[in-house]
């Protein structure tokens, strides 16, 4: 273990790579911060960049804006509303109601130390024990894929603060949207208008830019969102000055962190989902969960924690099994093979100075994303106090660039412009957006996942049911949900019960 | 990063310079870079075969080679745009084989038609293998076959689907050896392959260059890959007639070629067609595609353009059971 440290150290003596950690994190932060600008996009087009590097060097780049980037769409989305990545949006609901309150520069501080800590967490849990965990990741089949988005929506409790209803009908609605396009087993085409840009379902990136950002848009030109002063006390402190805050969190940062984990580990979850579970976690373990949703340090911090900490999860069986466990770690498997690294076994043993040389540059990229991050949004904060009538033109024309970038595509724009009238609407009636994005995100994920696991028994109801109660890791997560969905009623009595009296 | 630098300025003076300094001279192609359509998104496997192309091709081409990714719907809009793109020269597209079949013959309102383009040359052949976890009872592709015929419909088998190629090797598979197997299909080959490495399913179909890595490690064992020839980087893999005894077309196979929309003369066609040639004997391109695990098959224009005519009737013969 000594030597394999000694190895990844060695990486880092290098400037090279030192300088192309630096480049892949600004890159990384600029990218994540802007919506419509993803992780994926960023790690894909900045491969062939890498083919005239060195190996070390190219690869410390890539990690650098992979972590920089899940991130930096925090940023803004404690700024503008609007979240940067789908991963920001559980970190949304707390950090832009602290910025509102003129506490931007904290929501900054906790989000950025949050990430950092949760993806160091994850790095070192890559270092030490990736092999075992790894093998976590092939005993997860259909059946514990649909429990597992079960669980997630079950989330929709927490993420509705206020009303329940209405949380879950914006969860339905969600859910509905995620049935357009190709059915996952059969290939059928459902509710596509006969568009090609319908056929593989509505783009997340693309609604979600829309579903934020428009209603913003219209909230600033009609004059309902004004600028911002932050707060005197606020202002004065340095954002360094909120690391003891963050660490005070203990147990919150531990259990985020494990959790972004486990949720990295799972191959096709992603970093949205680990937020969302870390966040309603966080919620029902609080002392004060009242304070979710109207700016509590503790959702921010849950939320980022998790997020950057699924990073280094997606990794463990990317580099030791060569799975990739979402679309940016995809497209990073890519760029390893173009370096001719094959993940697995070799990797560890004939690559061994590369691979550990990539773990480190990780590590110091979860350090460096700290001022890099910090700098940048001290600018990005300056955003608040530009006069409405200025910036909604300018988040407009963001939107549609954005949304027309990820496929060159009008037709997305269209799309993007549809979906921003349904979150004005939402946003009208005061119905809650997150569960929407929710129902979006795994929507696909329950559906597919469901109709794969009864192809599996061959369409036999029974027998699928059977493999519920007794695969191992279906009764965890039966009884995860479970006790999910008896806390969400027993929330919803006391509330009621206040409501009444 | 001093290269990085250094080759970011060489492209932005390159850049500027084409912009400026290209008189227009008659009878001369290219005289600009040419923009080549991917139907597939950054970073998957069709995006990074393109890419790597379009890092060697320069010298051979004259001019800088310019990826568009135009991803969605299986490739249908990607294949669309070639279809309709300008007959120039300048835009040119990789498709992929079955794909375009699959796309044209199972969908309604497909708008272009396979005569829509003329053939460039084909890059690679990615063939179908036949995996199964490397404890299962099954050790050869004769004992799939014996299970699969005794115990009929009920040996579940993963792949990229639905209606991919995968499937259609499959389902050919199938009608020849005359047994019947459940298919499942997975969101691309990674996922089918993890499937079968936890055990989830009995065996998969992926492509073969998805396969390799986890073969050479251990967790795999390949029956059999469905081509002519074994596959260069699994070498001890049997080819489906070693295995089976029968002959089995490999119309599966994901084959990267190079078209253009019809109406490109055909001196510029002759043009393009000798770059990409030149491009696959490249040393430096070899190498870097043999990094990658990525298998060449390059065909000539006149070929590639046979092959597809047989290939297209060989599809047809078999759509009816993806449908």
């Amino acid at each position: 273990m000594l030597d394999s440290l000694l190895l990844g150290i060695d990486v880092l003596l290098n400037p090279t790579a030192l300088l192309a950690i630096l480049a892949g994190v600004v890159g990384g932060v600029v990218i994540g911060s802007l919506p419509g600008l993803t992780s994926t996009m960023g790690v894909a087009l900045l491969i062939p960049l890498t083919f005239s590097m060195p190996t070390e060097a190219g690869l410390a780049m890539l990690g650098g804006v992979y972590l920089a980037s899940t991130y930096s769409g925090s940023i803004s989305a404690i700024i503008l509303n609007i979240p940067g990545t789908p991963a920001a949006v559980a970190t949304l609901l707390d950090g832009y109601p602290m910025s509102q309150r003129g506490e931007s520069t904290r929501a900054l501080a906790l989000a950025t130390f949050g990430s950092s800590i949760g993806g160091i967490f994850s790095v070192v849990a890559l270092f030490f024990i990736a092999p075992p965990l790894a093998e976590f990741s092939l005993r997860f089949g259909s059946p514990e894929y649909f429990l597992l988005a079960v669980f997630g929506i079950t989330v929709i409790a927490s993420l509705s603060a206020g009303s329940m209803e209405k949380g879950l009908m914006a969860g339905a609605f969600g859910l509905l949207l995620s049935t357009i396009g190709a059915h996952p087993i059969t290939g059928e085409l459902r509710y596509t208008l006969g568009s090609p840009t319908l056929y593989d379902g509505i783009p997340m990136v693309v609604s979600l830019i829309g579903l934020y950002s428009i209603p913003e848009v219209i909230s600033m030109i009609s004059g309902k969102s004004g600028t911002v002063i932050e707060n005197e006390t606020v202002r004065k402190r340095s954002a360094f000055s909120y690391l003891p805050e963050v660490l005070s969190q203990r147990l919150n940062i531990i259990r985020s962190s494990i959790i972004g984990v486990i949720v990295g580990i799972i191959p096709g979850v992603g970093c949205s989902v680990g937020g969302f579970i870390s966040y309603d976690a966080a919620k029902k373990a609080s002392k004060t969960p009242e304070e979710f949703g109207k700016g509590s340090a503790e959702g921010v911090i849950a939320s980022e924690t998790a997020n950057n900490a699924v990073t280094g999860g997606t990794l463990i069986p990317l580099l030791t099994l060569g799975i990739p466990g979402n679309p940016v770690t995809a497209v990073l498997l890519g760029g390893l093979m173009i370096h001719g690294l094959r993940p697995g076994a070799e990797l560890f043993t004939i690559n061994a100075d590369i691979t550990y040389g990539f773990i480190m540059s990780l590590f110091v990229a979860n350090i460096l994303f700290v001022p890099v991050g910090l700098i940048f949004a001290r600018y990005c904060a300056k955003v608040i106090m530009v006069p409405r009538q200025i910036l909604a033109p300018c988040i407009m024309a963001l939107a549609v660039i954005g949304s027309y970038s990820i496929r060159g595509s009008l037709e997305d724009v269209l799309i993007m412009l549809f979906i921003g009238m349904i979150g004005f609407i939402l946003q009208i009636f005061a119905v809650p957006r997150a569960p929407l994005v929710l129902g979006l995100v795994l929507g696909t994920l329950a559906e597919g996942e469901l109709a794969r696991s009864l192809a599996l028994v061959h369409g036999d109801v029974p027998a699928f049911l059977y493999q519920l109660v007794s695969r191992p890791i279906c009764i965890v997560l039966l009884l995860l949900c479970a006790y999910a969905l008896f806390q969400g009623i027993k929330q919803h009595r006391q509330n009621s019960k206040l409501l009444d009296s | 990063m001093f290269r990085t630098i250094k080759s970011t300025a060489m492209v932005l003076g390159l850049s500027l310079t084409s912009l400026i300094a290209t008189p227009a001279i008659a009878g001369e192609f290219p005289t600009k870079p040419v923009a080549m359509i991917v139907a597939y998104s950054p970073g998957g496997g069709t995006d990074t075969a393109a890419r790597v192309i379009a890092n060697y091709i320069k010298p051979h081409l004259g001019q800088r080679l310019i990826i568009q990714n135009k991803p969605g719907a299986g490739g249908q809009i990607g294949f669309t745009a070639l279809s309709n793109a300008k007959n120039d020269g300048y835009k040119i597209g990789f498709i992929n084989i079955p794909s375009i079949f699959l796309v044209k013959m199972l969908r309604d309102n497909v708008p272009f038609e396979m005569s829509d383009f003329e053939m460039i040359g084909n890059i690679q052949l990615d063939p179908v293998l036949l995996t199964v976890p490397v404890d299962s009872p099954f050790k050869t592709f004769k004992d799939f076959v014996a299970a699969a015929k005794s115990n009929s419909g009920n040996i579940t088998i993963g792949g990229d689907g639905p209606q991919s190629n995968n499937q259609l090797q499959l389902v050919v598979a199938e009608d020849i050896l005359g047994i019947d197997v459940n298919f499942v299909p997975f969101n691309g080959s990674g996922p089918a392959i993890t499937a079968t490495m936890g055990k989830q399913i009995d065996a998969s179909v992926p492509s073969a260059s998805s396969a390799t890595g986890h073969i050479k490690d251990g967790r795999l064992r390949a029956l059999a890959v469905f081509s002519d020839k074994r596959y260069p980087y699994l070498p001890d893999v049997p080819t489906i007639a070693e295995a089976s005894g029968m002959t089995i077309p490999g119309i599966g196979a994901s084959m990267r070629g190079i078209a253009v929309p019809k109406g490109v003369s055909a001196e510029k066609r002759a043009t393009l067609e000798a770059a990409f040639r030149n491009v696959v004997n490249d040393s430096k391109f070899v190498a870097h595609i043999e990094r990658l695990g990525l298998p060449l098959a390059y065909m000539s224009a006149d070929e590639f353009s046979a092959y597809l005519k047989d290939a297209e009737s060989g599809i047809a013969k078999y759509i009816d059971l993806l449908k």
